[in-house]
């Protein structure tokens, strides 16, 4: 544009007293301050612009002299340059023009800024006199060293956000003031006095030395409230929103529990849940309800922005959306559920031998003529085994069918029921944080969603039961009847809201992933035996026995595996307060 | 150019034409990496006649980010006994970390570091010292310090 000595920028031109409105390459490391804020404080002379650095500096200096100290202009913008560039231009459309009085020919105005340069105590570089200084020290700080003081990052062991400090006094609530030169040029110049350095060098430097003389004289401290305060908080307006989601992960991790299911006289775990607490609701939102209009687009698609930095902040920190321990834990626990219907099914097989050849022993012993014992092992393996392999093909099969045509479900949530309850699914783990963002799936959690599904399903006794019933007619073996509340669980998620509910299910044992790990890699045939640590088996049962004899999910998973559940079932629809647990 | 390199630069400059404060030493700045430093406390203190060597290491973001301080255990040199120095060289104390700012520089920490040990009165090491050593990150800026008290 109009820029009169700035020759080699052939990008990004737009200037306000003769400085940049993005950093001019001094710090390399993330650019994570608000730049559209600083661009419109920048614009608005609360800050000063990103002047190009001096090297050194000496009074003596001339132009010729101060022009080649310059640091050199960053080579490209690199890193994110576009959001900066794009806010720029929308917050400063209107009035890019400069005054004409610039190109005066005579005295360089690059060069004139620069008297009386003031060395940044941070960075050790010099920049003109019209320097941002603290507000309570009334110490120089350059805009380029300003944007990088933030509040340090919340931790999962330091779970709050102390205002930065003052670098130099050490004061709360650091912030800046900025007193601008008195003469304008570059953007916003319109009607604003002209530079003023007219012809003579002395008049000059009387002119770059003024600003500084101005500010000295300031020796009143400022609140970090007072209106002419640009505060860190201010550039980093964020600062909230990762505490608040830090806070919330971390919260999640401490609400996750395991959810047992009864067999026989077994716990299995069946699940974890996944104790979201949804600080970040808008993720949800988004493509759940019919809310969405074309108004309220571009502000969802900057919230979405928003959750992905902030979710990209939290996976730095290891508490990723996705959470890889819950997955492990959750694919821990689908081996350990079909290792134990493997080792119930040798069981069965193997009692059913010992009963043919006991009938063999005794036919043969009977009579002796009769050499065939196939009659007798058949009518007794035949009811034993058969639900065996029912539980294995059929309990992946049938809940799929069932998610589809139980009247309450929805569409959009039954294409992913059939994932999260099928025990031969052998894919959660790569499927699992890729999928997390993607804004057409409800939540995009694969199997987690499914867990907190079954917490929500217990609270809304109501529609389970009626879906655990209707299915109830068709069914052979209690274990179905698990995997049915499983998927009517999924598929009334929608009525029952967040599944942010109180974990009444569950045994209370967060450290218990740990337990689970060594399986999810160790998963040859040897037994898992999940319910072996006396401690979290003891102290999950009592729960589940205390907090859920009125739930169906309660009847369901102290139900022996094997048995036929019919007359309960009808309990179950008649009574749902039946303590079915007994 | 990194911030840190032309920070660094200019911290060297001055010190090798204004020198460092008494009882400190500059042993080798060979690149903008790492530094060593030899800290002595003068006068009449529990480390008298010692004399211990601390290690600098900057990251590319220094001044933003403090840099990693810790004395040098080697065969020369040894951690001094201090309340919140660990026989490993780790140093507690919160300027190294959350009052870090970027206005203090490799000469002001050494200063702070010898009047830590210039106010100590009795020599002996942090209580959790072998808790500590036994896990504790090669890189002391990896601790999350709890600083427990003002007084030392």
């Amino acid at each position: 544009m109009g820029n009169s000595a700035s020759s080699g920028r052939g990008h990004h031109e737009e200037t306000v007293d003769f400085g940049y409105l993005t950093p001019q390459g001094i710090y390399t490391g993330p650019r994570d301050w608000n730049q559209a804020i600083v661009t419109q404080l920048i614009v608005e002379r609360r800050l000063a612009p990103f002047y190009r650095p001096l090297e050194d500096y000496e009074e003596s200096w001339d132009d010729e002299q101060i022009l080649a100290a310059r640091k050199e202009p960053p080579e490209v913008d690199g890193g994110e340059p576009s959001r900066a560039e794009s806010a720029s231009s929308s917050l400063t459309r209107g009035h890019a023009k400069r005054p004409s009085a610039v190109k005066e020919p005579g005295r360089n105005p690059e060069a004139a800024i620069y008297r009386g340069a003031i060395e940044c105590p941070i960075c050790f570089l010099y920049y003109p006199p019209n320097i941002n200084r603290s507000r309570c020290c009334d110490q120089a700080i350059c805009t380029e060293c300003f944007v990088q003081i933030k509040r340090a990052d919340p931790t999962t062991t330091h779970l709050v956000s102390e205002p930065a400090a003052c670098p130099y006094c050490v004061q709360e609530n650091f912030g800046v003031v900025y007193t601008p030169p008195p003469w304008r040029a570059g953007l916003g110049s319109e009607g604003a006095t002209p530079p003023s350095w007219p012809d003579s060098p002395k008049a000059t430097s009387d002119a770059g030395t003024n600003p500084s003389n101005a500010m000295k004289r300031r020796r009143k401290s400022f609140g970090h409230n007072d209106p002419e305060v640009v505060s860190v908080d201010h550039i980093h307006p964020d600062w909230e929103a990762k505490l608040a989601a830090v806070r919330a992960a971390v919260q999640r991790r401490a609400n996750r529990r395991i959810i047992m299911r009864q067999v026989g006289d077994r716990l299995i775990p069946v699940g974890v849940t996944s104790g979201r607490v949804h600080a970040l609701p808008t993720e949800e939102g988004g493509s759940e309800a019919p809310e969405g209009n074309g108004d309220r687009g571009s502000r969802r698609a900057r919230r979405r922005q928003q959750n992905q930095e902030l979710s990209q902040f939290l996976g730095n920190m290891g508490l990723g959306g996705q959470d890889l321990e819950e997955l492990m834990v959750m694919e821990a626990m689908r081996l350990s559920l079909l290792e134990h219907e493997e080792q119930q099914r040798r069981q069965q097989e193997e009692e059913a031998k010992k009963q043919r050849e006991q009938a063999a022993a005794a036919a043969a012993e009977g009579n002796g003529a009769r050499s065939s014992d196939s009659p007798a092992a058949s009518s007794e393996s035949g009811p034993t085994t058969e639900p065996a392999p029912s539980e294995s093909s059929e309990s992946t099969a049938q809940p799929a069918h069932d998610a589809a045509s139980t009247p309450p479900s929805r569409t959009s949530l039954s294409s992913h029921v059939p994932h999260s309850s099928s025990p031969s699914l052998l894919s959660p783990i790569p499927s699992g944080p890729s999928a997390d963002h993607s804004p057409g799936r409800r939540s995009g959690r694969s199997s987690p969603s499914s867990h907190s599904d079954v917490e929500a399903a217990v609270q809304t006794t109501a529609p389970t039961a009626s879906a655990v019933t209707s299915r109830s007619s068709e069914r052979e073996a209690s274990d179905q009847l698990a995997e049915t509340t499983l998927t009517s669980a999924a598929t009334t998620e929608g009525d029952s809201g967040p599944p942010t509910l109180p974990p009444l299910l569950t045994g209370s044992i967060p450290t218990m992933a740990e337990s689970f790990e060594p399986q999810a890699t160790d998963q040859t045939s040897t037994r898992p035996s999940l319910a072996d640590p006396p401690s979290f088996a003891s102290s999950a049962s009592s729960s589940s026995y205390n907090v859920l004899p009125s739930s169906p999910e309660s009847s369901v998973s102290s139900k022996p595996l094997l048995d036929v559940v019919i007359p309960s079932t009808s309990a179950v629809e008649e009574d749902p307060s039946t303590p079915a647990a007994a | 150019m990194a911030v840190s390199t032309r920070r660094l630069q200019k911290e060297l400059t001055d010190i090798k034409r204004d020198g460092t404060p008494v009882g400190i030493e500059l042993l080798s700045a060979d690149d903008f990496a790492t530094w060593y430093l030899s800290v002595e406390v003068l006068g009449n203190t529990v480390y008298e006649g010692e004399k211990f060597a601390l290690k600098f290491r900057f990251d590319s973001q220094y001044p933003i980010s403090a840099p990693a301080v810790q004395f040098v255990v080697d065969g020369q040199y040894q951690a001094p006994i201090h309340p919140h120095v660990y026989s490993n060289g780790h140093i507690c104390a919160s300027i190294l970390s959350t009052e870090w700012s970027p206005v203090l520089s490799v000469v002001s920490v050494c200063v702070t570091i010898q009047s830590m040990l210039a106010s100590c009165k009795k020599k002996e090491r942090p209580p959790d010292n072998d808790r500590y050593v036994s896990r504790a990150p090669e890189n002391p800026k990896k601790t999350q310090w709890d600083f427990h008290d003002d007084d030392v």
